[in-house]
């Protein structure tokens, strides 16, 4: 077995280094790419490479703005509760 | 009595959905739609393959996981012998890598479940439409 083959299986057998921070929140991108090619590629009559590039983009934009705006709408929601609140009630939340 | 395997609708709805699971794809590339199903082979794999890459074989695990597992056998049998591989324990899984690793590699599986489906119903359509003509 070739060196290049023996480093391909065991980056098979250990999970990589990912921080939880904010640029985590990337990985989300591969997984809208493939949720939409998969949806339009049952979706649509017959494939034909532009208009199902097309249509695939427009799924992907529509996913990743619908997911932008809850992901903000969760945010001043839990920033209400955990900052506003206690401030307005005199106390921390925790 | 049905002439072929083709004629008798049942068999052919299993077979089409059993060629689905095997290989993503294979349901509907055995209905020769060849596009659409290199389209969901390249896009099922790749994606339950950048989960194992991301969080390791670890990920697959029929016994802390179920509900997981049951996801990610969708996505082909084949990962029933990577559960039996990585349930003696010694594949390590943690954090934010094992997280995203077991969503993505759950994805796949429900994605292909989708595209079994559709291939089923697209056998049934043909299958009427065969019945008809």
């Amino acid at each position: 077995m070739t060196a290049l083959t023996c480093t391909l299986l065991a980056s098979f057998t250990t999970p990589m280094r990912i921080d939880t921070n904010a640029a985590s929140m990337l990985w989300l991108i591969p997984l809208v790419v493939a949720i939409a090619v998969v949806y339009k590629a049952t979706k649509v009559h017959q494939i034909r490479a532009r208009a199902f590039a097309k249509e695939t983009a427009l799924l992907i934009g529509s996913i990743m703005v619908f997911v932008t705006v809850a992901a903000l709408i969760l945010y001043g929601v839990a920033w209400l509760v955990t900052e506003q609140l206690p401030a307005m009630a005199g106390g921390s939340a925790f | 009595m049905p002439r072929t395997w083709k004629d008798n609708h049942a068999l052919f709805l299993i077979v089409i959905g059993l060629l689905a699971w095997i290989v993503p794809g294979g349901g509907h590339f055995a209905l020769n739609q060849r596009r659409r199903a290199i389209v969901i082979l390249v896009t099922v794999v790749l994606t339950f393959l950048v989960g194992l890459y991301a969080g390791s074989i670890g990920v697959i695990d029929p016994v802390n996981a179920k509900p997981w597992y049951v996801a990610q056998l969708m996505n082909s049998p084949a990962v029933f012998f990577l559960g039996q591989i990585s349930a003696s324990g010694q594949f390590p899984v943690f954090g934010r890598a094992g997280e995203i690793g077991q969503i993505y590699t759950s994805i796949a599986g429900l994605l292909n479940l989708l595209c079994i489906v559709n291939a089923i119903y697209t056998a049934h359509l043909e299958g009427l439409k065969g019945a008809r003509a």
